[in-house]
C-alpha cells in the first residue's frame, strides 16, 4: 500500500470533518439565530442610540465577504486586544454574528408584521394584547418566518466551509489534507462535495416539514 | 488616523488587487450570464432529458459551498492534463457557480413573459430565435435587473475566496499587506468597510438601472 | 383566399371546432358572430397557426398552414390584431411597428420607419411615436396594434374581438379605421360582439353556434327575416346583443 493510497481510517476522518462541520453549524446557529431575535427586539423597542448601531453593523456583516470577516476576528482581533483566539473560537464568533445579522432581518419584519396584526387584531376582537399576540400572531409570524430562516440557514451551512481557511479541522479541510495526500482530487472533492450537497439536502427537507408544521397547527389553532 | 497610517503605503499595491477583483467579477459576471442564459433556456425545453441537465446543474451548483467547488476546479483541472492559471480558474468556477444563480433569475423573468406578446412576435412572421433574442429575453432581463444584481452582489463578496488559491485580488492583496505590516486588525477593518461600500455602491447602481430600464413597463 | 376545410379543434376532450368550413375571397369582409365560447378565437388562431388543427384542413392563398413552409408563408400573408394588444411593452410604438417589417420582410430600416410614421399619422397617433405602450390608452395602444399588422401589407388582416377591451368612445375611434381600412377594399375576418357595425361593413357574416358554423349568408340576408332571422338561435343572440 502506497502512502498515497485511500484507507478505510479515511472515511473516520471525514466523518470526523462532518462532525466538526456540522457541531460548529448546529452551535453557531443556535447562537446566531437568538442574538438575531434579540437585535430584533432591542431595534423594535427603540432603545435610544441602538437603532443605527445595529442596522449599519449588521448590513455590514451582510455586505462583506465572510472570509474578510474571519481573517479580522482571527488575526485583527487578537493583535488589536492581545489576547489569545482559537480558530474555533474565530469561527464560532464570526458564523454566529453572521447568521444573526441575516436572521435579524427575517425576525424584525416579523415583529413588524406582529405589531401590525395584533393592533388590527385587538381592534376587531377586543382581546387582550398577550392573548392575540400568544395565540394568533406569534404562531403565524412562526410559520412565515421558517421558510425564509431555512433559505438562510441553508447558505450558513456552506459558509462554514471558509472556517478551514483559518485552520479549523472541519469537512473542507479533512478535504485539503485528502487531496494532499492522494493527489486525487477528483475523487476527493466530488465526495466532500456530495456530503455538503446532501446535508443541504436534509437541512432543507428537515426545514420544509417544520415549515408545514407550523403551518398546519396554525390552521388548525387559529380563531 | 491610525487606519490611514498602516494603509497609506500600500494603497497602490491595494489598488492593483482591487483592480483584479473587478476583472474577475466583470468576466465572471458576463460567463455566468451566458451559462445562466443557456440553462434557462435548457430549462424552458420540452426535452426532459435536456430540462432534467439544466435543473441537476443548478441543484448540484447552489447546494455545494462555492470553496469546495473552488478546489475541485484549482486541484481537479492539472489532473485532467488541462493547466492554466489560477485567476483563470477563479474566474471559471465564478462564472458556473453564479450561472446556476442567474439562470433560476432568468428563467423567473422569461416565465413573467406575457403569453400573447409572444402571439404576435409568432404571427408576425418572427422565427423562433428572433422572438427570443427580440421579445424574451429582453423582457425577461429587465424585470430580472434586480435578482440579477443580487448575484452580482453576491459574485463580488465571493471573489474574496480566491485569494485561498493563490490570486492576490483586494482579499489576497489585504493578506499580504496584514502580513507585512503586522497590523491585522487595521487592514481588515478598512477591507471590510471597502467591500460593504462597494456592494453597498452597487446596490444602488442597481435600482437606479431598474428604474432607468423599466420606466415605461410598469405592469408589464 | 383564405379556405378553411371540415376544421376540427379538441382541447382535450371538448370539442372546440366541428368540421367548420369557411372560404374567404380577396376583397371581402368576413364577420364571425356566436356567443362567447362559440369558437370564433379559436378559428382565427387555427388560421395563423397560433393553434393547431385537430382535423381538417386550412390553406391561405393555397398554403397549407400545418406544414412549416406553408405556415410560413400563411403568415407573411395574413396579419392579427388581437384584443388585448399584445404590444411587445418594452419597445416604442414605432419599434413595435417596424420589428417585423425590418426583421422578416428585410425592408431598410429607414423605410420601415417611414411606412410606420405614415401609419400612425394615419390613425392619429404621429405624437405618439416615440412612447411606449405602458404611456399609451387603450384604445391607442389598440391603434398602434392595428399599424404594426398593417406594416406588414398583409393580403388579409385577422382582427380578433380588437374593441373587446375597450370603452365605448375608444372603440368608436378603432371602429373608424377599421371601416376606412374596409372601404378600401382590405380583406377581413373580423371576430367581434359589434353587431351593428358588423352589419356596416360586412360582406359575409358567419354564424358560430357551440363550435359549428350553422350560418354563412351574405350580410343583408343574414339581417332578413327570411334569412338568418328565420334562425331561432340567431334571432336569440342579436335581441340579447341588442339588450346588452
Amino acid at each position: 500500500m502506497r502512502y498515497a493510497d485511500f484507507t478505510p481510517y479515511d472515511i473516520i476522518l471525514l466523518l470526523q470533518g462532518l462532525g466538526v462541520t456540522l457541531a460548529l453549524f448546529v452551535g453557531t446557529t443556535l447562537i446566531g439565530l437568538f442574538l438575531g431575535l434579540l437585535l430584533a427586539i432591542v431595534h423594535h423597542y427603540r432603545i435610544p442610540g441602538c437603532r443605527p448601531v445595529i442596522v449599519v453593523v449588521t448590513e455590514a456583516l451582510k455586505n462583506s465577504p465572510v472570509l474578510v470577516q474571519l481573517f479580522l476576528v482571527f488575526f485583527g482581533i487578537p493583535a488589536f486586544l492581545h489576547i489569545r483566539m482559537t480558530p474555533v473560537e474565530a469561527a464560532t464568533l464570526t458564523i454566529s454574528l453572521n447568521t444573526a445579522a441575516f436572521a435579524f432581518v427575517v425576525f424584525r419584519s416579523g415583529i413588524e408584521s406582529i405589531d401590525r396584526d395584533q393592533i388590527e387584531a385587538a381592534k376587531v376582537f377586543g382581546l387582550g394584547r398577550s392573548q392575540i399576540l400568544r395565540l394568533v400572531i406569534a404562531p403565524q409570524a412562526a410559520a412565515f418566518a421558517v421558510g425564509p430562516l431555512v433559505g438562510i440557514l441553508v447558505n450558513q451551512l456552506q459558509v462554514t466551509s471558509l472556517i478551514s481557511v483559518i485552520g479549523v479541522f472541519d469537512l473542507t479541510k479533512i478535504g485539503n489534507i485528502l487531496n494532499l495526500r492522494t493527489l486525487q482530487p477528483f475523487i476527493v472533492w466530488a465526495v466532500i462535495g456530495l456530503i455538503y450537497y446532501l446535508a443541504a439536502k436534509a437541512l432543507a427537507h428537515a426545514g420544509g416539514r417544520i415549515e408545514a408544521a407550523l403551518r398546519k397547527s396554525v390552521k388548525w389553532g387559529g380563531i | 488616523m491610525r487606519f490611514w497610517r498602516v494603509i497609506e503605503p500600500y494603497i497602490g499595491f491595494l489598488l492593483q488587487g482591487f483592480a483584479l477583483t473587478v476583472v474577475a467579477c466583470l468576466l465572471a459576471i458576463a460567463g455566468a450570464v451566458l451559462l445562466g442564459a443557456l440553462t434557462a433556456s435548457m430549462r424552458s425545453s420540452g426535452n426532459g432529458l435536456v430540462r432534467g441537465i439544466a435543473n441537476a446543474y443548478g441543484d448540484v451548483f447552489r447546494n455545494v459551498p462555492f470553496l469546495v467547488q473552488l478546489f475541485f476546479f484549482f486541484y481537479g483541472l492539472p489532473e485532467l492534463g488541462i493547466y492554466i492559471g489560477a485567476l483563470e480558474t477563479g474566474i471559471i468556477a465564478m462564472s458556473i457557480a453564479g450561472g446556476a444563480f442567474v439562470s433560476d433569475v432568468i428563467l423567473s423573468g422569461i416565465l413573467t413573459v406575457d403569453a400573447g406578446v409572444i402571439d404576435a412576435a409568432k404571427v408576425s412572421g418572427l422565427s423562433r430565435f428572433k422572438i427570443f433574442t427580440r421579445i424574451v429575453l429582453p423582457i425577461a432581463m429587465r424585470v430580472s435587473v434586480r435578482p440579477m444584481g443580487s448575484v452580482l452582489i453576491n459574485l463580488v463578496l465571493t471573489s474574496s475566496i480566491l485569494s485561498t488559491i493563490t490570486v492576490n485580488e483586494l482579499t489576497g492583496a489585504a493578506k499580504i499587506v496584514a502580513a507585512t505590516t503586522f497590523k491585522p486588525f487595521e487592514v481588515y477593518a478598512v477591507l471590510l468597510v471597502l467591500y460593504a461600500s462597494l456592494t453597498t455602491l452597487l446596490s444602488f447602481a442597481i435600482s437606479a438601472v431598474h428604474h432607468r430600464l423599466n420606466r415605461f413597463m410598469t405592469g408589464g | 383566399m383564405i379556405v378553411a376545410e371540415n376544421v376540427e379543434k379538441r382541447f382535450r376532450d371538448v370539442e372546440v371546432l366541428k368540421r367548420v368550413n369557411l372560404r374567404v375571397e380577396p376583397g371581402e369582409v368576413v364577420t364571425i358572430l356566436g356567443a362567447s365560447g362559440s369558437g370564433k378565437s379559436t378559428l382565427i388562431r387555427c388560421i395563423n397557426g397560433l393553434e393547431t388543427l385537430s382535423g381538417g384542413k386550412i390553406t391561405v392563398d393555397g398554403h397549407d398552414v400545418s406544414t412549416k413552409a406553408g405556415l410560413v408563408a400563411a403568415r407573411r400573408a395574413s396579419a392579427t390584431v388581437f384584443q388585448l394588444f399584445n404590444l411587445y411593452p418594452h419597445m416604442t410604438a414605432l419599434q413595435n411597428i417596424t420589428l417585423a417589417p425590418v426583421e422578416v420582410l428585410k425592408l431598410p430600416k429607414t423605410d420601415a420607419e417611414a411606412r410606420a410614421r405614415a401609419l400612425l399619422d394615419r390613425v392619429g397617433l404621429s405624437a405618439q411615436a416615440d412612447a411606449y405602450p405602458q404611456q399609451l390608452s387603450g384604445g391607442q395602444r389598440q391603434r398602434v396594434g392595428i399599424c404594426r399588422a398593417l406594416a406588414m401589407q398583409p393580403r388579409y388582416l385577422l382582427l380578433d374581438e380588437v374593441t373587446s377591451a375597450l370603452d365605448p368612445e375608444m372603440t368608436g375611434d378603432v371602429l373608424r379605421i377599421l371601416a376606412a381600412l374596409a372601404a378600401e377594399g382590405t380583406t377581413m375576418v373580423f371576430v367581434t360582439h359589434e353587431i351593428e357595425f358588423a352589419r356596416h361593413i360586412s360582406s359575409r357574416i358567419v354564424f358560430l353556434e357551440q363550435g359549428e358554423l350553422i350560418v354563412d349568408l351574405p350580410t343583408a340576408k343574414f339581417f332578413a327575416e327570411d334569412g338568418g332571422l328565420a334562425v331561432p338561435r340567431i334571432r336569440q343572440f342579436l335581441s340579447k346583443m341588442k339588450k346588452d
